[in-house]
């Protein structure tokens, strides 16, 4: 479904990331982690289409998407859920989610019903700024924002990041909601999270892949972590 | 025979290379050969022009070089750097009519009033990122402007200007043209020398890694509102030293000195020369000083020229002329190395 | 003193219809466009132009400035801003600069260097409490209220605006949802210069019509937006007023002094306030 192959991305002088790459089966879960500063951000804006890589190529569902523009990713499917939490913050809940919907084409009511069924509680927050809403519900909002139309692919960037416990097991029952049916490229630090949700672990370290896990449960092993970020 | 034709080529070549390859590489007898150069080249401009002429290009080289501290080194685009030549050049004027018969004080007096307006006008823009930073300026160099022709009339003399008295002072006599012109070409040598380092050491060097990317250097924990203070501040006061100098080479201040909308002129001068690059900066002066002063066609309908010539410049030639210079150096250094290494091959 | 306040109000609501534009081109594409104000000076130059010509009345007259104006706004955006869109806001700044040059050079090529007089274009006056003021003056107010409440209505309500809206926000966001958001600053820029245009034609019966009269009320457009926020744009209502009354204000006691106190209080919210990127 996704295959990243060697790409190499750079911000001015400076090389992010080298020879990164990565495949990801339809309906399945890729974690990605690594320390901060890792590049992980770097890889998902890339596949976003944010940023080109200096070398390399991404496809995705057999077509090449490398240096493709992100409103032209969305039409094909992929969803980016940035880190910071940005929504929309001087328009409300409800016309939050209408841009997606007419941006995709899909009638608001139907748009409205795909977020109300990942999180029913949106609903006594439909009418108020998004400015408002407190950091998880930032989160969920563009979560539920994201599945607006057709997603195929997620990508999503810390989620969890600075929210609090009870929060956190609120996405966490989400993510699991999409297991099998979305896939999703996620950038996670909590590793309990981590094992319980993926189908494959993606360590990057400096920018660079140091390992590759198919059995998540292997991310609790201190040591091999030691080694590998 | 082909062969002779392309050596004689590689030679004409080689020999531009390794001048260049002189000019770039630091060195104090470096920086001698520059200056000297420098020196000749206004020389040899002075038959030409005049001595007065002359003098009026150093005077703006002196300011343009000023600008590109601020906009070529350090990637800020002020348009209102004329305030502080107004201000340096104002403060002569005054100085020399209210306070002392002495040209130099005078001097010292207008840079000195220079460097304080950079340092009090700079505190409040300098926080201004993006564009607006080129507008914000432009505001307090209109403010500037219209302070001298209203509500200071009675000490400026408004729109008429102030006539300078007092242009001689023990031996230096700026009433004689010559002595202008000494004078004025020792100070733009000063002035060179000065950036030359300037932008050569450590702080050159942060100053171009703030130019390309501010974030990252203040990751690293610099205070880059701090040094992008002390540039602007910089940059104002040598626009000062050229201020004053124009005031003490006309004999006479009048608000042109300050209007706005010559800035375009500064910075077309800039890019046209190489933004940047103090050869640059020079070539650039003198070049536009040529244009404006050479071509009355130009000076009639001179804001479309200078607007089609800026867009120009803007889309197309965004090295200027020394950036063309460069390229062709690169350029001709490769082949000049291929070359070479041919000729041993075959050899 | 109440002639003052009128006054001020007045250029307020000018300022305002200026501002508008210079705002949302700036919250958007966080570009300063100084060619802004060639619209504002076109705007009333062809409102000159086809009254003397055409023997058009003022309004006519108006509509065509205002719509060959935009006209031109879309020719500066589709050549010169897009061009240079997403590089450096400088080049675009020097590049806007240069059409302002070139267009200030062809009016005064056609039109000529000297100021020309419009007259106030209807004449009468309206008498509240005792106090006689120029009814077109009045007009010129409502204008700019009704102005204001026309695009809250747009951005709020219709699409294109809340697209809007939610590029000023986060313009990433916006394209990451699959919208192009070029189209609708393209849009917001043309809106912008055709109520530029809309203020040219306005304030001509009231100030000096001259080819620089552009690059004198972009200093203060610059002012109002920067005090009411950059792209926001009841800030930029508010501002334009407040700094509209202060000048006409300091006018009557200090005439010297008018201009320079936008600055002033551009400067206080500058220090108070400083712009990050």
């Amino acid at each position: 479904m996704l295959q990243v192959a060697g790409i190499d991305v750079a911000y001015g002088h400076a090389k992010v990331l080298h020879d990164v790459s990565l495949d990801l089966e339809e309906g399945k879960m890729l974690f990605v982690v690594g320390r901060n500063g890792a590049g992980k951000t770097t890889l998902l804006r890339t596949i976003m289409g944010l940023l080109r890589p200096l070398k390399g190529s991404i496809y995705f569902d057999g077509g090449d998407i490398t240096g493709l523009p992100p409103e032209q990713l969305y039409h094909r499917g992929i969803r980016y859920v940035t880190q910071d939490k940005k929504v929309f913050g001087s328009l409300t809940v409800r016309e939050n989610i209408e841009i997606a919907a007419y941006s995709s084409g899909e009638p608001l009511s139907q748009a409205l019903d795909k977020v109300l069924e990942i999180y029913p509680k949106m609903k006594d927050f439909l009418n108020l700024k998004a400015g408002q809403l407190s950091g998880g519900q930032r989160q969920i909002l563009l979560i539920g924002q994201a599945m607006v139309g057709n997603p195929r692919l997620l990508l999503v960037d810390e989620p969890t990041q600075g929210l609090a416990a009870i929060v956190i097991n609120e996405i966490a029952r989400i993510l699991k909601h999409l297991k099998g049916r979305l896939s999703a490229v996620v950038v996670e630090q909590n590793l309990p999270l981590v094992s319980q949700l993926a189908d494959r672990v993606v360590v990057l370290k400096e920018g660079k892949v140091t390992q590759v896990l198919d059995d998540a449960s292997e991310i609790c092993n201190t040591s091999l972590l030691e080694k590998a970020l | 025979m082909g062969n002779v034709v392309k050596e004689r080529g590689l030679v004409l070549e080689k020999t531009f290379v390794a001048v260049g390859k002189q000019l770039t590489q630091a060195g104090v007898g470096q920086k001698a050969l520059e200056l000297i150069l420098i020196g000749v080249v206004f020389l040899i401009l002075v038959p030409f022009l005049g001595a007065h002429r002359a003098t009026d290009f150093a005077i703006f080289c002196i300011i343009v070089l000023s600008f590109d501290l601020l906009y070529g080194y350090m990637g800020r685009l002020s348009f209102g750097h004329l305030l502080y030549v107004g201000v340096g050049a104002y403060t002569v004027g005054l100085a020399l009519r209210y306070l002392t018969t002495n040209p130099l004080l005078a001097i010292v007096l207008g840079i000195v009033a220079a460097c304080l307006a950079g340092m009090a006008v700079g505190a409040i823009t300098v926080r201004i990122a993006g564009a607006a930073f080129a507008l914000a300026n432009l505001a307090f160099n209109r403010v500037g402007w219209f302070l001298v022709m209203s509500p200071l009339k009675d000490i400026t003399g408004g729109e008429n200007g102030l006539s300078i008295r007092n242009l001689s002072f023990w031996y230096v006599n700026f009433r004689n043209p010559t002595f202008r012109f000494w004078f004025v070409l020792a100070s733009l040598l000063l002035v060179f020398l000065f950036l030359r380092i300037f932008t050569s050491s450590s702080y050159g060097v942060l100053l171009r890694s703030i130019k390309e990317d501010e974030k990252r250097v203040r990751f690293l924990g610099y205070n880059t509102q701090l040094y992008k203070w002390v540039t602007f501040v910089l940059a104002a006061t040598v626009a000062g030293f050229g201020g004053a100098l124009t005031a003490l080479n006309y004999g006479y201040v009048n608000p042109n000195t300050l209007d706005v909308h010559a800035n375009a002129g500064i910075v077309f001068a800039c890019l046209l020369g190489g933004s940047g690059r103090l050869y640059g900066a020079l070539l650039g002066g003198i070049i536009y000083m040529l244009i404006t002063n050479l071509l009355p066609v130009y000076f009639q309908r001179w804001e479309f020229f200078l607007g089609v010539a800026l867009l120009l410049i803007v889309f197309r030639f965004r090295g200027g002329i020394w950036g063309g210079l460069e390229a062709l150096y690169s350029g001709l250094a490769a082949r000049v190395k291929s070359g070479s290494s041919k000729e041993g091959m075959s050899r | 003193m109440i002639y003052a306040i009128m006054y001020g109000l007045t250029v307020g609501a000018v300022l305002y219809l200026i501002s508008v534009g210079f705002s949302l081109t700036f919250g958007t594409m966080r570009v300063i466009n100084f060619a802004h104000t060639i619209t504002y000076t076109l705007g009333a130059y062809l409102l000159i132009a086809s009254m003397r010509s055409l023997g058009v009345p003022f309004f006519w007259g108006g509509m065509v400035g205002v719509a060959v104006a935009a006209l031109a706004g879309y020719g500066i955006e589709r050549f010169v801003i897009r061009r240079l869109y997403g590089e450096s806001l400088d080049y675009t700044f020097i590049a806007t600069y240069a059409v302002f040059l070139i267009g200030v050079d062809i009016v005064k090529w056609l039109w000529g260097v000297f100021p020309k007089p419009v007259s106030d274009p209807l004449g009468k006056t309206v008498d509240i409490l005792g106090f006689v003021f120029p009814t077109y003056r009045l007009l010129v107010i409502l204008l700019a209220i009704v102005v204001f409440f026309g695009l809250e209505l747009f951005m709020r309500k219709t699409m294109v605006g809340k697209i809007i809206v939610a590029a000023l926000d986060n313009r990433e966001g916006v394209r990451c949802l699959g919208i192009g958001v070029e189209k609708y600053f393209s849009l917001a820029f043309v809106l912008g210069s055709a109520l530029a245009a809309l203020g040219g034609v306005l304030y001509a019966p009231i100030t000096a019509v001259h080819p620089y009269m552009g690059s004198h009320i972009l200093l203060l457009c610059f002012a109002v937006v920067l005090t009411g926020g950059l792209g926001n744009l009841r800030g930029t209502f508010l501002a334009s007023f407040a700094l509209g009354m202060l000048i006409s204000i300091t006018g009557r006691y200090w005439p010297a002094g008018s201009e320079i106190v936008a600055f002033v209080a551009m400067a206080a919210v500058l220090l108070a306030r400083p712009i990050e990127a």
